[in-house]
């Protein structure tokens, strides 16, 4: 840092970190893969006023860190010299208690469990022929050091089970699938029953099978709990993350304090829920975690703000910089992101729907936050008539744009849930819960086949 | 510690250690990117990484592991790991290591003339993209991305039964994305160039495409759910074969996750389909004198003329179906097993211009953006519902942009219903390529 700092660099920061990654993956019961590794790097990442550059390296010896750092700071040309300060070390709140490392069990009883899920899978119904179940591990040490004093280190642990059933038939073939995780040791075993998980990812790959193609239009649509928050992720969550909203690339630049969405809307993002799959002690700058309310009663009252974006907004930190591992420089990301519970509860959401979709799982989605428009898949859909939910449908995505469907949601239920998913972004792939209770959006574009 | 050296002591190592054979695959290399906004450099990043993945057979099974972390002591980690691993599955999953062949292909991977070029001239490249962009069209309020990069990547493969090969390939590679605003509108164009002839990269051209593409969508609107003819163009056809190359891999069809098991030799696609992965392209993004495994690489033809002539095979699926492997047996990263991935992947080219293919569809859709491809697609299946973007064509001429569109079908029987084939052939970043083709009775979501 000090090599960095006299090339007149103002900040300064190492990230380090070493990390055990497991895998063990079956298909139809048989381990397919099983796979452990080391990742082992740094990056240094320097400032100069609001520009930053970037370096890493697997070769973490000191003459090679100063190298990075000097090579680095050669693409520009600072104006005096910064004294690093002291460091101070970061106090931990014990954020994410761990009471069985992975890397302790055997890989037998991991794959053990992960036999029992494909079994369950395979017994719900003649129709499901194929399953794939499996297991990831991270037990990540991070470090990270800046010239504002920062000294944060923090021992990683994540555990995640996945269950896909696929449902056939002469002609069709239909999935669904499960995967819950959080940043948590082996007792996630203790915590979910991977038998009822792979029933439900078998029930919904069955119910798909019969499902009739979705019709296409415009209509209400009922998100449900869970993943259903992925509408929120994508549709409002990345137009909140510094990252665009610094470069005016984002519909909701410039729009705090103002009515962004339906009053019936709160939205949170919290790095510091006990185990949850994108909490933390500290962001990977260093900086503590936190609980950021972004939009209150439908007005937006904060951004996901990182160090660099912070400076170039004259915005304050949010806890919320985050990287897949070395390779990346952190920028501002979404960690556990939900909307709030409200009032209605899900029978008098679909009581009060005449026609419409319901959306009961969701599938993954994109989004462009220079125009909000995002674009998600269902992945169990039912149509809803006279209130009542009827016939399942499949092959529907939903259409729109964030700024438009965050004004339309017109009901929000109180069955809060949240689900785990890895986010691709900028700095690479984070996990990230997304999380709602049941919605309702007044209307949507569903594009279908039917 | 040097590549080789460390290589040869974890040989030695693991067949001290009981492994019957062994393999160190190493992957290295350097990266350099720059991204311009506003006349300055907004990000810029340089690194430097190698790792590598081990693969043994202890007591009849074959482990894997991997390392980033090139010293000795990770030497027990690697070893220990594979060991835990290769317990878990059957002897019937071995994997027989490849002695290699007498020769490979001769390939040019590394172009010297970008090995030369400085960072300063790099910036300056960037810089006269922006401002090309900028430029480039009334309505450009600002960029969202101006980025330009070189990589240079090395792969090499030793075992012990004798293989010993290795192959390194830079590439240069321009992206600009523009933000075009007019009234309340906002759209967002973009143009992609990846070469490794730095000579022929034209700056101005890049930052101007992106522009231009960026204004030609303001306007937009939606248009009527229903029944359209579509040109997809190279861009979001190529996005749908990776989505959908998993396919044609046998390791897939032989798992029952493709509905191509046992189609070789039948007619799948219409007649104007010919479908190649070839190894060996002069100059493509993918290639490579010989895969994960060491199999020499190859030019084949997936689909000729409609027919499926072969599915993609690593060694494992080859062995299964009793054929040789067409050296599609690839490694994503260190943290994986050899799968089964394509090289230059594309849908041979036609004779029709873009315009032709416009006058002969005279009414439709000229699609050219998809959105949302990793969730808008089932692999299994072939069905895909996706975000579109691009333009209506009424009577042989282009109308108007349009945008908010859904388009949903199948992927084999879109396969069965193209048409026409372009000339334009298009490769994306990942090597994957198509030009430009015409199908009806495609179903379109809008208002």
């Amino acid at each position: 840092m000090t090599a960095a700092l006299e090339s007149g660099a103002d900040f300064a920061e190492v990230y380090a970190e070493e990390t055990k990654r497991g895998h063990i993956a079956m298909v139809n019961g048989k381990v397919e893969t099983a796979l452990s590794g080391l990742d082992y790097g740094a990056g240094v990442r320097l400032f100069f006023g609001t520009h930053a550059i970037y370096g890493f390296t697997n070769d973490l010896s000191e003459e090679n860190l100063i190298r990075i750092a000097k090579e680095g700071a050669a693409a520009m040309k600072g104006d005096r010299i910064y004294e690093p300060k002291g460091w101070r070390k970061m106090v931990k709140r014990c954020i994410n208690p761990v009471r069985i490392l992975p890397d302790s069990v055997a890989k037998g009883e991991k794959a053990e469990q992960l036999r029992l899920a494909a079994e369950a899978a395979k017994s719900y119904d003649p129709a499901i022929s194929q399953t794939r179940t499996g297991f990831l591990e991270v037990q990540k040490h991070v470090l990270v050091a800046n010239t504002e004093g920062i000294w944060g280190e923090e021992d990683r642990v994540r555990s995640r089970f996945t269950v896909e059933a696929v449902a056939s038939s002469a002609t069709e073939k239909q999935s669904g699938h499960l995967a819950p995780g959080g940043s948590e040791g082996y007792e996630l075993f203790d915590r979910i029953s991977v038998e009822a998980a792979a029933r439900e990812a078998a029930r919904t790959a069955v119910t798909m099978l019969k499902a009739k193609p979705c019709p296409a239009g415009q209509f209400p649509v009922v998100i449900d709990n869970g993943f259903g928050g992925v509408i929120f992720h994508e549709a409002c969550g990345h137009g909140l993350e510094a990252t665009a909203v610094a470069r005016n690339a984002s519909v909701f630049a410039g729009k705090l304090g103002e009515q962004i969405a339906s009053p019936l809307v709160t939205a949170i993002d919290d790095g510091t829920i006990p185990n949850g799959w994108g909490s933390a002690e500290m962001d990977d700058e260093g900086t503590p975690t936190a609980r950021n309310i972004l939009i209150e009663n439908g007005i937006l009252k904060s951004y996901l703000v990182d160090r660099m974006n912070g400076r170039r907004m004259g915005a304050a930190i949010t806890g919320s910089a985050r990287r897949q591992d070395y390779r990346f420089a952190p920028t501002s990301r979404m960690t556990n992101t939900f909307i709030a519970a409200g009032e209605s509860t899900p029978a008098e959401i679909i009581a009060a729907t005449e026609y419409g979709l319901y959306a009961k799982q969701m599938g993954g989605g994109s989004v462009d936050p220079a125009t909000g428009s995002f674009n998600f898949a269902v992945l169990e859909g039912y149509l809803i008539r006279n209130g009542k939910i009827a016939e399942p449908v499949r092959g529907a995505t939903l259409i729109g744009k964030g700024a438009e469907v965050l004004l339309q949601i017109d009901m929000v239920g109180n069955n809060l849930a949240r689900a785990q998913g890895m986010c691709g972004s900028k700095s690479g792939s984070i996990p990230t819960d997304v999380g709602q209770p049941m919605i309702r959006v007044g209307q949507m574009t569903v594009g279908g086949r039917g | 510690m040097e590549r080789t050296e460390f290589q040869e002591k974890v040989i030695a190592a693991a067949l001290a250690e009981g492994f019957t054979e062994c393999e160190v695959y190493y992957r290295g290399g350097t990266s350099f990117e720059v991204l311009i906004l506003e006349g300055e450099i907004a990000s810029y990043e340089n690194s430097r990484q190698e790792g590598l993945s081990f693969r043994g057979n202890f007591q009849g099974r074959t482990g894997y592991a991997y390392t980033e972390r090139l010293e000795e002591a990770a030497i027990p980690f690697l070893l220990t790991g594979a060991k835990g691993n290769a317990a878990l599955l059957t002897p019937e999953e071995k994997e027989e290591l490849y002695e290699g062949e007498e020769s490979y292909p001769l390939l040019v991977g590394v172009h010297e003339g970008l090995e030369r070029l400085t960072p300063e001239e790099k910036i300056v490249a960037a810089k006269r993209m922006e401002q090309a962009a900028l430029a480039g069209a009334e309505e450009i309020a600002s960029l969202d991305y101006c980025v330009l990069g070189t990589a240079l990547t090395e792969v090499a493969i030793k075992n012990s039964k004798g293989l010993d090969v290795s192959f390194a390939k830079n590439f240069a590679t321009a992206y600009v994305s523009a933000i075009a605003k007019k009234g309340e509108e906002t759209k967002t164009g973009s143009f992609f160039w990846k070469d490794r002839n730095w000579e022929g990269f034209d700056p101005e051209k890049t930052g101007r495409e992106a522009a231009k593409r960026a204004a030609a969508h303001l306007g937009a609107a939606s248009v009527p759910s229903g029944k359209y003819a579509v040109i997809l163009d190279g861009k979001p056809m190529a996005a749908l074969l990776g989505a959908f190359c998993g396919v044609f891999f046998a390791e897939n069809a032989q798992k029952g996750f493709s509905l191509l098991q046992g189609k070789a030799g039948t007619k799948i696609a219409s007649e104007q389909v010919t479908l190649r992965d070839d190894a060996l392209l002069a100059g493509g993004y993918a290639s490579t004198p010989f895969d994960s495994e060491g199999v020499s690489g190859k030019n084949k033809a997936i689909i000729e003329k409609g027919e499926l002539k072969t599915l993609l095979y690593n060694r494992k699926s080859a062995k299964k179906d009793g054929v040789p492997s067409t050296g599609n047996g690839f490694k994503a990263a260190l943290t994986g097993s050899v799968k089964t991935a394509c090289t230059n992947f594309y849908l041979q080219k036609g004779e029709h211009t873009v315009e032709r293919l416009i006058q002969e569809m005279q009414n439709g859709l000229l699609l050219t953006d998809f959105m949302g491809l990793h969730a808008g697609t089932n692999s299994v299946s072939g069905d895909f519902s996706l975000s579109a973007e691009g333009f209506l064509v009424e009577n042989g001429q282009i109308t108007r942009p349009v945008e908010q569109i859904t388009i949903a079908g199948n992927f084999y029987r879109l396969l069965e219903k193209i048409e026409a084939v372009g000339e334009d052939l298009y490769f994306s970043s990942g090597g994957i390529g198509s030009p430009s083709v015409l199908a009806r009775e495609m179903d379109i979501a809008g208002l």
